[in-house]
């Protein structure tokens, strides 16, 4: 217990420090995890303790995640969302699909990579724009909305991944059965579960960790992994309660969070990790694709190129999404890559989400000026 | 004049209203009870945008329905058009140095201006119809009611 006593010590002063200056602590819980563990002073190891918390962490961030994914609602949205998810995807997953090949990876680990090389950190971009006062823009509720679909995304990988590694028809034929059955469930009993979450007891803090749990044995059981399960419950109840499960939920993800962050960042050993030169140029890759992707977008449907300057600042930065694939499903060639990414990658989305308009106004300055 | 809301994910609701003259205002209601206003001028690509508080969109809120309001003291008219168009004002203020120590009593406030003692906010208890013989301190805040005719002979005699 001593490890996680040091790592969660570590994370509150970097949490301070952070809040204090108004920039995302995520990067700096994994650089933290870094310093600590295995590439670093090895202080703190992992041990079956964190990893349960650590994976608890995973699970709560995907119910919640879930809770975003109101059905109703982004069967709501028009083709904007469709166009500019597709334009972000088609680009960044490509990209780093091709960039996963050169530098040598098999194909399975290049898939993973491209993944995690696609999906932005909805964290990130979501608090930028609420922190930075970015809410009124509609390139704004653009940004959104491409997280929501990148969400999407990350939903059809993991079920993706899973079948590959059994049978795909059984597991496909599970899935849909779970969450046809938790739907409808939720759809039947909709007064009640609004009711029921509406308590002000302890009851629906155990609900939802119950949930959370139950997710746990029924993969098992099942064989369909737990993180799928989560998001699948964590949608259908967004449709009676969305967002009293989220305030419920909300303390728990915070902590197992955390955690989650700093022991993948102990967890990380540097050992055969490509050169600095290929490692710089994924991350500089990185970036490119996603202000082509953004300009795109900016273009596509803001009718304006310069959009998408905004798009990308606050699109840039890979955080825990690209941790989760990698964790899950990637060899160990690709955490460590992944890891640098998404430490640098929201290093530098956390500047220029800070700074997307000034960087806005001297792009347009440039542009204008030719 | 459009208002349009919609669901931000993850974000809260968002309500977006356009002006006759092209300026946009939205008003973001996020869950934790805070609410970000925007405004953006017509055919400027900026966003000017405030952070509020429950407490101070309230008082945002009573500003633009039309209360007076003053620094650290508003108030609201109210009218009951079915008995009479009556009004009556409710407004607050804060107790100075000059009141502090005295009663209710002392002052004699109901007979000098007509205007009656609500309620007495200190260190964030409220004391609701206090008796003739309540003290004030400075800082109080206090409730008063009546005609606004009499709520400002109130702040002639006492608060100038």
């Amino acid at each position: 217990m001593e490890g996680i006593a040091i790592a969660l010590a570590a994370s509150v002063v970097v949490a301070l420090i952070c809040r204090r200056y108004a920039i995302p602590p995520i990067p700096f819980y994994i650089i933290t995890g870094l310093l600590l563990g295995t590439a670093g002073l090895g202080i703190v190891e992992t041990s079956e303790v964190s990893e349960w918390i650590a994976h608890m962490g995973l699970l709560f961030l995907l119910f919640t995640m879930g809770l975003h994914l109101h059905p109703g609602e982004v069967a709501k949205r028009r083709g904007s969302f469709l166009v500019a998810g597709i334009i972000d995807l088609c680009i960044n997953f490509a990209a780093g699909f091709v960039v996963a090949l050169l530098i040598g990876m098999p194909f399975y680990d290049a898939v993973v990579l491209a993944g995690a090389f696609y999906i932005s950190s909805s964290a990130i971009a979501l608090s930028s724009l609420i922190d930075n006062r970015k809410l009124g823009f509609r390139e704004s509720d653009t940004v959104i909305w491409l997280m929501i679909f990148e969400d999407i995304i990350l939903v059809a990988l993991l079920i993706l991944f899973t079948a590959q590694e059994v049978s795909p028809l059984r597991i496909i034929g599970i899935i849909i059965c779970v969450a046809a059955a938790a739907f409808a469930c939720v759809w039947k009993l909709k007064g009640r579960l609004r009711q029921f979450f509406a308590r002000e007891d302890e009851l629906p803090i155990l609900a939802v960790f119950l949930a959370v749990v139950l997710a746990v044995a029924v993969s098992e059981v099942t064989g369909v992994p737990d993180s799928l399960l989560v998001i699948i419950l964590g949608s259908a109840i967004s449709l009676a309660a969305a967002d009293r499960a989220e305030v419920v939920a909300r303390p728990f993800r915070e902590v197992f969070l955390v955690i989650f962050f700093v022991f993948f960042g102990i967890s990380v050993s540097f050992s055969g990790l490509p050169s600095l030169v290929i490692l710089a140029s994924v991350i500089v890759l990185a970036i490119i694709t996603k202000l082509l992707s953004g300009l795109v977008i900016g273009k596509a449907i803001h009718g304006r190129v310069l959009s998408g300057v905004d798009i990308w600042a606050d699109t840039t930065s890979r955080g825990e999404f690209s941790i989760l694939l990698a964790l899950l499903y990637g060899s160990p060639a690709v955490v460590p890559v992944v890891a640098v990414m998404v430490v640098v990658t929201s290093c530098i989305g956390s500047f220029t989400g800070k700074y997307s308009i000034p960087i806005r106004r001297w792009c347009g300055r440039i542009t204008a000026g030719k | 004049m459009g208002f349009f809301h919609q669901v931000l994910p993850g974000i809260g609701t968002k309500y977006e209203l356009e002006t006759d003259s092209g300026d946009i205002i939205s008003v973001i209601f996020m869950p934790n009870g805070r609410v970000q206003l925007y405004t953006q001028p017509a055919r400027c690509p900026d966003c000017y945008a405030a952070d509020l508080n429950p407490m101070e969109t309230r008082r945002l809120g009573n500003v633009l329905t039309g209360a007076i309001m003053e620094a650290e003291e508003e108030g609201v008219e109210i009218a009951f058009s079915a008995l009479a168009d009556l009004r009556i004002a409710v407004h607050t203020y804060i107790i100075n140095d000059r009141l502090s120590g005295k009663s209710i009593a002392d002052l004699d406030i109901r007979s000098r201006t007509g205007v009656t003692v609500l309620a007495v906010s200190r260190d964030g208890k409220n004391t609701i119809n206090p008796r003739p013989d309540f003290r004030f301190f400075t800082g109080d805040a206090v409730v008063f009611i009546g005609e606004s005719d009499q709520i400002r002979t109130f702040e002639q005699e006492f608060m100038e």
